[in-house]
């Protein structure tokens, strides 16, 4: 084991180093590789509440996606709380997605449907409840969700990629 | 000794003859007051302002300030901790050469996050913080500094805490890298702080484990006692106890608990694995701590696995509590008569407290449906005060018994009875 401040040391460390800044340069990239190479699909959210804007810098956010029938689950065994989950995304009506299925193996979805991982929140008598890990939206500076008085359903767009990361491209008040 | 002690002292040491004038000012020049330590700490709380400001103004902004600033900032300060860490290591700082290190390692786990919050990116497996663990991992070979070693069992623990409760995954990777990385070291280089972190560390990611497979609790204390079978191979003895205290620990209040609440048939159910797996993998684990304390010559703290008798298989109610209050004492009476035997006072008053608590429990357990309130509190009350009024006599005794054979059988050698046991 090194203890002394060696050239072979120092060089190790700076590629330790190196590899840190690298990685983390590629979380960046995969960031923007998400965007480029991703499955776009748009999810409506319930109104936000605003109120945690002036503690925090993110809003929850309740996607109508979060609750799905019971008759959208597509597994051998029934759903069990915290179980990891596909979900079958089909376009509805003004592009919206809604859940076409809940599945427990990955379903091959058709061209104009996308997949989303998520997890059984709570299993109710009629419905499953699922969670994204998108739920937290860290609002920009420039963001106008940060002047809005009430906080209006919102339009998320996300981006899936085909190695299985997503992320919240852009979020925009939802017109009815 | 402190300065202000001395001079409040001293005129009256000089009164009674004990030192002279003299020696009086020859004492008090050798400890100087303390106000100069207050002073070289001045510059550290200065820098430390100045850096909580600089973070306070970043963190207020961070929302507005442009992706690439942010990511800059991120990859900045992660640059400029390891290169002051570096620097000062050189100029043979130690201290503040290895905990500029630690932060640039915390700063690359905040980089991860921060960034992935940055592109509001989710992944769905731990791949993005388990490269946090394995450069802690790997920093904790590169320098010999303990903070830099407990960094990497702390980050693990974190990391597998997010995993499961996020992720709903169990990460193996993870705690494969912590058992292996900080074990090798701690087998090394051991050292009782990071031996017991060490065990916390892995502990808790056992209980991880346990809660997210929804299997059996008792399933915990299979690999808790894999590490504490670890400890029995290891022939550095304050760092082999150190590494089997949580381990103990847990056993113990499991033991407790199955006392006080084992009557009902419905937490005993609870605890109920299927019985050959269970057994099978505990009489694999025990097997390996009898191999390593033979090999050691430690077959005395044998009594230790007592608390592992798997009594939850008995039939809840009456049987299963006393069986447990049973080897409650038995566990208590193996550490006292362990500890007389070696003469350890700590180990002393460790067999008392718990041979107390065990005595409470029953009392507890016995008489508080039988007796009436201030009856219970008032004979409990007596019987813990003759109780230890009867131990502390026994302990002196037998302390001194102990000290004054040791002395008597080596009189030559006055010091020998500070080494330990007369056998």
């Amino acid at each position: 084991m090194l203890t002394r401040s060696t050239p072979s040391h120092r060089l190790l460390l700076r590629l330790l180093v190196a590899a840190q800044v690298l990685y983390v340069l590629g979380v960046a990239g995969a960031g923007y590789a998400t965007t480029a190479y991703g499955r776009h699909i748009a999810l409506a959210t319930q109104p936000v509440d605003l109120h945690g804007l002036q503690y925090e810098s993110f809003v929850r956010l309740r996607y109508t996606a979060a609750e799905a029938p019971l008759t959208a689950w597509r597994g051998a065994s029934p759903p069990q709380r915290r179980q990891a989950v596909y979900v079958l995304l089909a376009p509805g009506p003004d592009s919206l997605a809604t859940v076409a299925g809940v599945y427990a193996q990955e379903p091959k979805p058709t061209a104009d449907q996308a997949v989303l991982r998520g997890w059984v929140t709570d299993v109710y008598p009629r419905t499953l409840g699922l969670r994204y890990n998108l739920e937290r939206y860290y609002v920009p500076g420039d963001s106008p969700l940060r002047l809005a008085k009430t906080g209006p359903p919102l339009r998320v767009q996300v981006s899936i990629a085909p190695w299985g990361q997503a992320r919240i491209e852009a979020v925009r008040a939802l017109r009815r | 000794m402190s300065h202000k002690f001395l001079e409040t002292e001293s005129p009256a040491w000089v009164a009674e003859g004990i030192i002279t004038e003299a020696q009086r000012e020859r004492l008090l020049a050798r400890y100087p007051p303390e106000a100069v330590q207050a002073v070289g700490l001045l510059p550290l709380l200065g820098s430390i302002l100045v850096g909580l400001s600089a973070l306070s103004v970043v963190a207020a902004n961070w929302p507005s300030l442009p992706t690439a600033l942010r990511l800059g900032l991120l990859l900045g300060s992660l640059l400029a901790a390891y290169a002051g860490g570096e620097y000062f290591l050189r100029r043979g700082n130690r201290r503040l050469g290895h905990g500029l290190i630690g932060l640039g390692l915390v700063l690359f786990g905040v980089s991860i996050i921060l960034t992935s919050q940055l592109y509001q990116l989710v992944g769905y497996d731990v791949s993005g913080l388990l490269a946090w663990v394995v450069v802690g991992v790997l920093l904790s070979y590169l320098y010999n500094s303990q903070a830099l070693t407990l960094l990497p069992i702390i980050i693990g623990a974190a990391v597998q805490t997010y995993c499961t409760q996020a992720l709903g995954l169990f990460s193996y990777a993870t705690v494969g890298l912590v058992a292996l990385g900080g074990g090798y070291r701690w087998w090394r280089r051991p050292h009782p702080v990071v031996a017991s972190v060490l065990a916390v560390g892995l502990l808790w990611q056992a209980a991880l484990w346990v809660a997210l497979s929804h299997s059996k609790i008792t399933w915990f204390f299979i690999p808790a006692m894999l590490v504490y079978a670890a400890g029995d191979w290891h022939r550095d003895r304050p760092a082999a106890r150190a590494l089997q205290g949580p381990p103990l620990v847990a056993a113990y209040l499991f033991a407790l608990g199955l006392a006080l609440f084992g009557e009902t048939d419905q937490y005993a159910g609870l605890l109920r694995p299927p019985v050959l797996a269970y057994l099978g993998a505990l009489a694999a684990v025990f097997a390996l701590s009898v191999l390593g304390k033979r090999q050691l010559g430690r077959l005395a703290s044998l009594p230790d696995w007592l608390l592992l008798l798997p009594g939850f298989y008995l039939p809840g109610g009456l049987p299963l509590a006393v069986a447990t209050l049973v080897v409650l004492y038995a566990h208590a009476g193996s550490v006292l008569a362990r500890a007389h035997r070696s003469g350890e006072a700590e180990q002393l008053t460790l067999g008392t407290v718990l041979f107390v608590v065990a005595t409470m429990v029953a009392y507890f357990k016995l008489t508080w449906a039988f007796l009436d309130k201030s009856l219970f509190f008032l004979i409990g009350g007596v019987l813990l005060l003759s109780l230890s009024w009867y131990l502390r006599r026994r302990n002196a005794q037998r302390l001194a018994a102990g000290v004054a054979s040791t002395v008597g059988a080596t009189p030559a050698l006055p010091s020998s009875s500070e080494n330990g046991p007369a056998r």
